[in-house]
């Protein structure tokens, strides 16, 4: 087992690192830029190396710095945490090549679920559904006309080297379909540096529904089972639950079947979420995600798992300490995603935290690096804090999730504590009755029941 | 959160003939809230400066700004890391050092190497002046910011 982990990623996901190892007697290393050298997982950790200035570039996607630093402290591995270099498939063999242990799954299947072409290819394969689409990549505008004709409108043209909801266009006729697909190559060069892109067909009012999957490189593979990540802004998540409202159990388990033979099969290791589209009782497969996700809690509370002490066991190289008749699911989860940020205009507001007091009680947890005196610096983005309940069902889930959305109080900044507080309120959620495009539109104040 | 601390003499003493056995330039020594740190100025006595740890795990082995300065003043200011890594204070093995405290350096001149992943980096002088102190040994891993030298 390793002795130390250097931990490189900031806010709360650092702080979630930290005690998972510090709960198996693994000593830690924080690395931080200078705007993050009072973060709470900072002062906590057992060591910790300032990689550089507050700009991500010159420091938390720093990777000669931050294999520097696992150098100078002697660290035996890294957890990459989410975003920053957690699926920058160079970095984990950078790494490896150092001689660190990468809690990950491989750089191979790392760039392999990045271009979101070969990812789609692999899956299907390995008996995944996906969305109906183009064979590959598109080559030139004519074929992208004769595609969409096929698929039938409306389509989406994506970017192959993008994924997270970016460098997507929906195109709704024929007409547009040749100017989109010139200006969808355009933009996917200058943001992703890779100008390939694929067609799908646009699925009008789906569910984000993902299944959570974990294996060990070695045979083993479970699914842990789904999350749905429906309420979505800008396709940034804002609110998870687990399990989801809109399937039976007949549902979840073939997709959760699906989703563990087919990583078994290509012999992935440590954790990983499969997402799909759900829409009239079908899955589409969207992308693979080849790290922890923001949301992991939800699963974590439902069937008592703690999923970064099993990516730390998986990667020293552990075969998995459970099998898929050992996971029982319990009850309900919900998480919130709280941002530093206006509750209805969403402008950004970083600064001193001058009151803070998290929830608590039965089956309530805050995962935050807030502190009273803390200030969140500008540079990062803008989640501060995950607050995740969990209930016998959904009633009572959302009866503590009331409570403790009244509870909370970060006084200083403006957070979206009252958006989760009114949205929990809107029969539409209560019924479980929402699509990805509900909060946006219950943001703009156009649904029914407002 | 200041508590009484009593220096033991034994430990300073054994702590500052360590200092010149070895030739090391410093040692820091922390045990359940008490640390006291050992440094030579070059060229001059030993300074002892001693003092509670700070109250939560203060074990950032390699920001020598968090201690407590020694009595007698600092002077100039500081050159500060430009990067994470291990600091050569000399151009290649038993090459003598680049700069010895007293040396006048010209701004742009290199000062010590810092090496990370197998690449030696230049450090170059923010500025010209006198060097009064010289903060980091040779092999001292260092982040980024740390002060490396005083100039005045």
């Amino acid at each position: 087992m390793f002795k130390k982990v250097l931990i490189a990623n900031r806010g709360e996901i650092a702080l979630r690192i930290h005690r998972a190892c510090k709960e198996m007697g693994i000593s830690t290393v924080a690395v931080h830029s200078t705007a993050d050298a009072d973060a709470m997982h900072v002062r906590l950790a057992d060591e910790s190396v300032c990689l550089g200035p507050p700009d991500a570039k010159q420091s938390y996607l720093n990777i000669p710095a931050i294999v520097s630093a696992a150098t100078i402290t002697g660290a035996d591995a890294v957890h990459p945490g989410y975003g920053f270099l957690s699926e920058e498939a160079s970095f984990a063999s950078i790494l490896e090549e150092h001689g660190f242990t990468f809690i990950g799954p491989s750089a191979e299947h790392i760039a392999l679920m990045g271009d979101k072409v070969a990812a789609k290819q692999a899956v299907e394969e390995n008996g995944v559904p996906v969305v109906p689409g183009s064979a590959g990549a598109i080559k030139s505008a004519s074929e992208a006309r004769s595609t969409a004709d096929e698929i039938g409108y409306p389509v989406l043209i994506k970017a192959a080297g993008g994924g997270g909801g970016r460098g997507m266009q929906i195109v709704r006729s024929a007409d547009e379909v040749e100017t989109a697909y010139t200006m969808a190559r355009t933009e996917a060069k200058a943001s992703f540096r890779n100008d390939t892109v694929y067609m799908e067909k646009f699925l009008e009012k789906p569910r984000h529904i993902e299944v959570q999957v974990f294996a060990d490189g070695q045979g083993g593979a479970v699914h842990l089972g789904e999350r749905d990540c429906s309420l979505q802004r800008r396709h940034q998540k804002v609110l998870e639950e687990a399990r989801s409202p809109a399937l039976n159990d007949e549902q979840r388990e073939k997709i959760g079947k699906i989703a563990a033979d087919a990583v078994r099969r290509i012999g992935y290791a440590n954790a990983g979420t499969i997402e799909f589209l759900f829409e009239d009782g079908e899955f589409y497969f969207i992308e693979m995600n080849t790290r922890l996700q923001v949301e992991h809690p939800v699963t974590e509370m439902i069937t008592g798992i703690d999923m970064v002490r099993e990516q730390i066991r998986v990667a020293a190289g552990s075969p998995l300490s459970f099998k898929q008749e050992d996971i029982t699911f319990h009850g309900h989860a919900i998480e919130c995603r709280i941002t530093a940020e206006h509750p209805e205009t969403f402008i950004p507001s970083p600064g001193l935290v001058t009151d803070y007091h998290p929830p608590g009680g039965l089956s309530v947890r805050v995962d935050s690096g807030l502190y009273a005196g803390y200030s969140i610096p500008p540079y990062y983005d803008s989640l501060v804090a995950k607050l995740i309940v969990h209930g016998r069902d959904r009633t009572e889930c959302l009866m503590r999730l009331r409570r403790s959305l009244e509870e909370y109080v970060i006084g200083g900044i403006e957070t979206t504590i009252p958006l989760h507080a009114k949205i929990i309120e809107n029969s539409d959620f209560i019924n479980g009755d929402y699509d990805i495009h509900w909060l946006e539109r219950f943001v703009a104040g156009e649904t029914s029941s407002d | 959160m200041a508590n009484k601390f009593d220096v033991d003499p034994d430990l300073v003493r054994k702590l500052a003939e360590l200092l010149d056995d070895t030739g090391l330039s410093e040692i820091e020594y922390e045990s359940t809230g008490r640390r006291i740190r050992v440094a030579r100025q070059i060229g001059g006595a030993a300074m002892v400066s001693a003092g509670p740890a700070p109250s939560a795990n203060a074990g950032s082995q390699t920001t020598a700004t968090d201690v407590a300065d020694a009595p007698a003043a600092r002077k100039g200011t500081p050159i500060l890391s430009p990067m994470v890594g291990t600091v050569f204070a000399s151009p290649e093995p038993g090459a003598a050092p680049f700069i010895s405290v007293g040396d006048t350096i010209t701004e742009g001149q290199t000062v010590m190497l810092i090496e990370a992943m197998k690449t030696y980096n230049p450090v170059r002088a923010t500025k010209s002046g006198k060097v009064t102190q010289i903060l980091v040994g040779d092999s001292t891993p260092v982040e980024f910011g740390e002060e490396l030298l005083l100039v005045e």
